[in-house]
Formats: C-alpha cells, sequence, structure tokens
C-alpha cells in the first residue's frame, strides 16, 4: 500500500517537472531550420528570426544567418534611437575582423589565402570577400582592388625591413613602410579590428615610435597602437559609397531610416561648422612608459 | 564552392577524359542494338513520366524522375534479352555504400551514404583502357588548388568504426552470385532547386560513389593494403534529374592514393546530355491561339543509346 502511494506521488512529481520544463522552454523561433533534407543538409539559413538570441552563435559559419531587428528600441523596449525601423530584411554575414586568425593545429606563421567571392553586405558600406585557406572559408572586408583569384597573405612578423606590401595583404604596423595606406586597424594586439572599416576610408602610417606606431585615422586624429597590431593594406572597398545619390525617400525607408521630424526647430550653439585644433593623440599603448622614465 | 569534379577528382587521384570511352561508343554506334520502334517506345516512356500517370496537370519531379528512370531500365532489358543469360543483372535500391582510404598526410577521408540505386552483374566489366595509357596517367599531375587544402568542405566526422562493406548485405563478398558493381543511377528528384544537385556537383557526387564502390570491391578481391591493380575495376554511374543525363564510367587502378604521384585513375565523363528539351504539359496559348501544343520537343535518341550502351558494357 505504502509503495502504491510512493509510486504514484512519484508519479506526480515526474509530470510536474515536466510541466514546468515545458514552461521554461521557449518557443521556436517561427521559420527556423526546416527538417533536414535526407543528406542532412539545409541548404539555406531562414530569412529572419524572431529569436533575440541570434547574437549568441558561438560557432563560426560562412552562411549567412538571420537577423532579428531592433527598431532603436532598447532592452526595456523604448526608443532610444531615434528615425531606426522598417527596411529590407538582412541576413548576417559572419565576418572575422581578425586577420591573423590560424585555424586549429595550424602553427602561427605566415599563410595565405584565396579570394573567391566579392560581394555586397546588406550589413554595411564596404563590401565583403570570401576568402578560403587551408580547411577553412572566412568572410573579410574587402580591399579596394580585390578581385576573385587574388591571393591575400596574412603574416604576424616584423622583420629589420620594411615589408613592399600589396594590397589587401594583412601585416603588424611595424612590418609596413611609413605613409602605406591602411584599413582594419586593431587598438590592441590579437582584439580584431575596429578601425578604418567603412566603405572607401584609409588610414596612414605616419610614424614608428620606439615600439609603437602613430597612425592618422579618416578623422584626421592620431591614434598611438603597438606595433604589433596588424592592419590590412589598402582602401576598404566600395570606394564611391559617398558619392551615391538616394534619389527619393522610399530609398532612405529601405536602408531603414524612418523619416525625421519636421517641426521647425530655431538652432542654437550647437549649430554650424566648427573650427577647432585637433584633439590629442589618442594612445592604445599601456603605462610602463612612464615606470621606465622614472 | 569548386567544381566539385576538381576537387573530386585529387581526391581519388583520378585523370579526367571528356567523351565515353571508345568501348561504349562503339556500342553506341553498333546498328546490331537497335530495336524497331525504339525511339517511338522512349518516347512513349517520356510522355508516360511526364503526362500520363497523375491526375495533377503536371507530375513532380519526385514523382516523374523514377518512373522515367523505370521505363528505361525496362527499355534496357528488352534489349538484353538477347544476350545469353550467364550475364544477368541484378538492380539494389536504398544502398548503403561505406569506403574508407588514407589521403596524404595521413588524413582519413570516407565515403558514405545512401546510394541510388546500384546494379550488380555476374561478370565484371572489363577493363576500359589500354595498358599504355594506364601507364600514361604516370606522368599526369594533379592539380594543386593551394592554398587551399582540398579537403575543404567536406564534414568532419568521428569516425569510430572503418567500415569497408557495402551495408549489411556485403554483397560484394564472393558467395553472392552478383557480386561485382556494374552501375550507379542517381535519381535528383526533390521538388525544389536548392534541393537538387546541380550538375556539376552531380557529376562529383557520381565520381566520388562509383570510386567508392570500386574500392569496397578492389579491397575484397585484393585485400586492405594500398597498391596498384593489374585487373582495373570499372564502374560505371549515370545521374539524371528527369531530363539532364550525366555518364561516367570510372576504372580504378590503384588503391595507392597515399601519395601523389604514380598510376592514377581513370574517369571518362560524358555531361549533361539532354533526352528531350521540353515536356509541354499544358499547351500553351497566345491570344486564344493554341502556339505550343502538347508533347515533347528536342527529342534526342543519342543520348538513350548511350545510356543503353552503359547498360550493355561489359556483355557485348
Amino acid at each position: 500500500m505504502a509503495a502504491g502511494a510512493m509510486s504514484v506521488s512519484a508519479g506526480l512529481a515526474v509530470s510536474g517537472l515536466r510541466r514546468a520544463f515545458a514552461a521554461l522552454r521557449l518557443p521556436p523561433a517561427q521559420g527556423l531550420v526546416p527538417i533536414p533534407a535526407p543528406r542532412g543538409l539545409s541548404l539555406s539559413a531562414p530569412l529572419g528570426t524572431t529569436d533575440p538570441a541570434w547574437k549568441c552563435r558561438v560557432k563560426y559559419t560562412v552562411r549567412p544567418v538571420g537577423m532579428k531587428k531592433t527598431g532603436g528600441r532598447d532592452h526595456t523596449g523604448r526608443i532610444r534611437v531615434r528615425g531606426i525601423g522598417g527596411g529590407h530584411k538582412r541576413r548576417y554575414r559572419m565576418i572575422d575582423f581578425q586577420r591573423l586568425r590560424y585555424e586549429e593545429g595550424a602553427p602561427p606563421e605566415p599563410f595565405t589565402e584565396k579570394v573567391i567571392n566579392v560581394r555586397y553586405d546588406p550589413c554595411r558600406s564596404a563590401d565583403i570577400a570570401l576568402v578560403a585557406g587551408g580547411n577553412r572559408k572566412r568572410w573579410i572586408i574587402a580591399t579596394e582592388n580585390m578581385q576573385p583569384g587574388d591571393m591575400i597573405k596574412n603574416s604576424p612578423h616584423i622583420g629589420r625591413m620594411a615589408v613592399l606590401a600589396n594590397e589587401g595583404d594583412a601585416y603588424p604596423l611595424g612590418a609596413l613602410p611609413v605613409g602605406t595606406l591602411i584599413c582594419n586597424l586593431e587598438s590592441h594586439p590579437g582584439k580584431g579590428a575596429q578601425y578604418i572599416r567603412a566603405a572607401g576610408t584609409c588610414g596612414v602610417l605616419l610614424r614608428k615610435v620606439n615600439g609603437t606606431a602613430i597612425v592618422q585615422l579618416p578623422s584626421k586624429r592620431h591614434m598611438q597602437v603597438l606595433e604589433t597590431c596588424v592592419a590590412t593594406v589598402g582602401r576598404v572597398s566600395n570606394v564611391d559609397h559617398n558619392k551615391r545619390v538616394i534619389g527619393k525617400a522610399g530609398r532612405n525607408r529601405w536602408l531603414g531610416k524612418r523619416p525625421h521630424t519636421g517641426l521647425w526647430h530655431r538652432k542654437g550653439g550647437w549649430a554650424g561648422r566648427k573650427i577647432k585644433p585637433l584633439p590629442p593623440m589618442k594612445s592604445y599603448v599601456n603605462l610602463p612608459r612612464i615606470a621606465a622614465q622614472e | 564552392l569548386f567544381p566539385g569534379v576538381r576537387q573530386a577528382q585529387w581526391l581519388t587521384k583520378t585523370k579526367l577524359v571528356e567523351g565515353l570511352p571508345p568501348a561504349v561508343l562503339n556500342i553506341v554506334n553498333d546498328p546490331a542494338h537497335h530495336l524497331e520502334g525504339l525511339e517511338e517506345r522512349v518516347k512513349h516512356a517520356i510522355s508516360h513520366a511526364r503526362f500520363w500517370d497523375t491526375m495533377e496537370p503536371a507530375p513532380r519531379r519526385e514523382h516523374y524522375c523514377p518512373v522515367l528512370f523505370e521505363h528505361l531500365i525496362h527499355l534496357c532489358r528488352l534489349m538484353f534479352e538477347r544476350y545469353p543469360s550467364p550475364t544477368k543483372r541484378m538492380s539494389a535500391r536504398n544502398y548503403k555504400i561505406a569506403a574508407t582510404w588514407e589521403e596524404v598526410k595521413s588524413i582519413l577521408l570516407q565515403v558514405r551514404g545512401l546510394n541510388g540505386v546500384l546494379m550488380n552483374s555476374v561478370a565484371p566489366i572489363p577493363p576500359v583502357a589500354s595498358k599504355e595509357e594506364i601507364v600514361a596517367t604516370e606522368e599526369h599531375v594533379l592539380e594543386t588548388f593551394y592554398p587551399i587544402c582540398p579537403t575543404i568542405d567536406l564534414q568532419e566526422v568521428n569516425v569510430y568504426r572503418e567500415l569497408n562493406d557495402t551495408g549489411k548485405s556485403s554483397c560484394f563478398r564472393d558467395g553472392y552470385p552478383y557480386s561485382h558493381p556494374h552501375t550507379l543511377f542517381f535519381l535528383e528528384s526533390a521538388n525544389i532547386r536548392p534541393n537538387r544537385f546541380r550538375p556539376e556537383q552531380l557529376r562529383a557526387k557520381m565520381l566520388m560513389f562509383a570510386f567508392g564502390n570500386a574500392l569496397a570491391k578492389a579491397k575484397v578481391l585484393y585485400g586492405n593494403d594500398p597498391k596498384v591493380l593489374e585487373h582495373p575495376v570499372v564502374v560505371q554511374s549515370v545521374g539524371t534529374d528527369g531530363q539532364l543525363f550525366q555518364f561516367m564510367v570510372f576504372q580504378l587502378n590503384t588503391t595507392d592514393l597515399v601519395s601523389n604521384d604514380g598510376i592514377k585513375n581513370l574517369v571518362w565523363i560524358d555531361s549533361d546530355q539532354n533526352l528531350y528539351e521540353k515536356a509541354q504539359c499544358v499547351p500553351e496559348i497566345k491570344k486564344r491561339v493554341v502556339t505550343k501544343p502538347v508533347g515533347i520537343y528536342g527529342f534526342q535518341p543519342d543520348t538513350f543509346k548511350k545510356f543503353l550502351a552503359l547498360y550493355l558494357h561489359g556483355t557485348v
């Protein structure tokens, strides 16, 4: 009798747990991966998701990933940035900004890759290039004259003499001659490119000072970084991006920009052209320098 | 990503020759094999598969592709009855193949999966290339894909057992009467175009599976050690999506795939043979006048002759 009662209560407890898990389980995002074809491959990613965790994908993939648009809203749900919303659906292609990323099991030495394809990316102004080397493919930001079939070199070595760099190659700043045009600059070695990524932009390597290099950004600001930071040589692709004419209001809406308010405001001191000296050089180099001086 | 055939060639150490081998072409051109009214029968088969077999206005590809295939095989078998019975055929559906081999730089490669239809025969197909051609392949250099490894885009799988047989039946063992792989048929019959393979990808798949079958048979016959075969194993393969046919004859000369030099395997590919240009199911009407009545347009009998020749190859 007691055993019977225990089994009944155990059964109730198990069913209770299952119901709780069912509530916890997130509703599947619409348009998730369809039932795999007999070959076990699903051939194209869904066009968009409602899954708020779409950004959390850990494994790198070349295939485009469905994005969820924010509409300018932050995590509370209120509009944080005005003028964003609507526009054509976009799929995100995972771009590898760290050029010197080695494959698993590959030694840290210079390697070449081949450009397979250069295409438009809906998520940024520059074009992206699919490059393949060794056993993997990845997307990178294309430079100005990149054509399918080019070979690109990535090297971490800094030699005594500066390297004659071809466009599209990635070298540390210490290996490049002074005066080269660079793009996709990192502020700290190994961090991944965060500067000079927009269409048609380029920075100039101004001078190299003991272990650091000074670069002029497109805003004419000077930036001091360690010379082991990697940058690619050349200007970013899609050079005529700023010369395009939008043409009509609808095209702006396709890009996801909502109209400004039409109310006339009297402009105050914030408006108008300002002429002021360059801000001081931004240094991303850490401070043991000062300790050495003392 | 790449023309898949080039990558498949590198992986299987194969040299490509365009067009079908002369032995098969001889069978194509030999008038003794022509049944009377063969063209009529083939057109009848296509019409049945594409027009008559369904209640809807037009049957879908996953329906008409296998039906057409069955018809063509039936026609081949009718031709075949003239020949003596020791050369019989057997076909297997939903057939699984698994073959393993070791590549340069000790990477284990495997061909696995559900095949289309495999046809086995009692006697093996005699080698198609002569000895001189085989020796000549030694000088042929496999193309490099620098800086890309040829194993790019292959699925990485944890292999717990190296399988070398052909499913549970393992029908390549000696006790079985139909013990030689003869021809593989691949039917691309998915309805949506992205689910079907493109012609180059289909050819690459045909090459890899033909190689897998040949390798499995060679290992059964000659053992597991990699070496050059004195009697090369020949496997044919046909791939289609109901309209476009790809024909391929693969000859395995060597199982020594670790090194990149030496004797290579050979493959003859005849690609993109249309059986018919268009099969109009519903009459095309412009301004209330029928411009294109229902029927088959652009029928090419040569494609079926090649199909038949591949079927008969080895017995003639």
